[in-house]
């Protein structure tokens, strides 16, 4: 046990905490009024199978029904009008002048290392880890 | 069969005296630890006894894949959040760190106790984390499954709680060898 963890549980020990008569009988009282509850037993099935299949099957031809239903009610779709809209209101032209970054050897070096520290923390918090669990 | 084990089939058939044996052991490790999770002492003890009550009540479902004492845990923490009453402050009081259950059963010369320390570094969870591992001796898994979190947060906050704790370790230590070597 590490130094820490025989601390932890030196001062636990000194947390002065009595469970007393007084509660312990409360405790015993409140006991022996209480009934430990059954356990819970799967619901039985009260239904026959072919119950399913008969209410699936009337479901789906209730929807069919009023799909077919809707659809011959429905008007026909009146061609619509549409007005030309020139190119050039809807697409703004933008002019890009973008330089393309070249990068340097400094900064390439920069990442690779900060790739490195990374890696490095990570398997420290992973040994870290391992070592106490 | 174990001991353990018998008890609880005992109890499980209605025996209150087999439950009040099976728990005995855990009376006292259960307060300390609900005093952690309490506004006053009175409050832990009602957390302790609807605690007991409530595990007697829904024995049959506790499974026992699990370590009985992980399961009274996990009905421990739940009680302790419903009882849970924050404390009012009075007129005339400067902070409610006085009312802390837990400093009353700390006697004043071993104020320097970790556990103080914790209460006022972590939030409840780590806290209650801390004390599974380091007091009730649990498991990372059990203590995952008595806060209801990932294995992976358990172990995660079980290592900054003690970095942090170990800091506070490591300057309490500085300082006493200053004061030794003026």
């Amino acid at each position: 046990m590490d130094k820490l963890a025989k601390r932890l549980r030196d001062d636990a020990a000194q947390i002065e905490c009595t469970v007393s008569d007084e509660l312990n009988n409360r405790i015993e009282a409140s006991l022996q009024g209480i009934q430990v509850q059954a356990a819970q037993q799967p619901v039985a099935e009260t239904r026959p199978a072919w119950f399913w299949w008969v209410s699936s099957l009337t479901g789906v031809a209730v929807a069919a029904t009023i799909i077919v239903a809707i659809n011959l009610q429905a008007p026909e779709p009146q061609p619509g009008r549409t007005e030309p809209v020139a190119a050039g209101l809807t697409v703004p032209s933008m002019e890009w002048n973008a330089q393309s970054a070249v990068l340097t050897r400094p900064l390439r070096q920069e990442i690779e290392d900060l790739q490195s520290d990374l890696e490095k923390a990570e398997e420290a918090v992973k040994q870290d880890i391992e070592r106490l669990f | 069969m174990s001991n353990e084990a018998a008890l609880i089939a005992a109890a499980k058939n209605g025996s209150a005296s087999a439950f009040s044996d099976l728990v005995r052991s855990y009376r006292e490790g259960l307060l300390r630890f609900l005093l952690t999770r309490s506004s006053s002492y009175a409050d832990a003890e009602d957390a302790l006894q609807d605690t007991l009550i409530n595990a007697y009540r829904y024995l049959n479902s506790y499974d026992p894949r699990w370590r009985f004492s992980t399961w009274l845990y996990r009905i421990a923490i739940n009680n302790a959040a419903k009882n849970y009453t924050p404390p009012t402050i009075e007129i005339g009081e400067l902070s409610d760190a006085e009312n802390d259950p837990l400093l009353h059963c700390i006697a004043a010369s071993e104020r320097s106790n970790l556990w103080l320390t914790a209460r006022r570094l972590f939030s409840d969870e780590v806290y209650a984390a801390m004390w599974l591992r380091y007091v009730e001796d649990m498991s990372v898994k059990d203590i995952s499954s008595v806060l209801e979190r990932s294995v992976s947060w358990t172990k995660v906050n079980l290592l900054r709680g003690r970095k942090a704790l170990d800091a506070d370790l490591n300057r309490e230590t500085a300082a006493n060898e200053r004061k030794a070597y003026g």
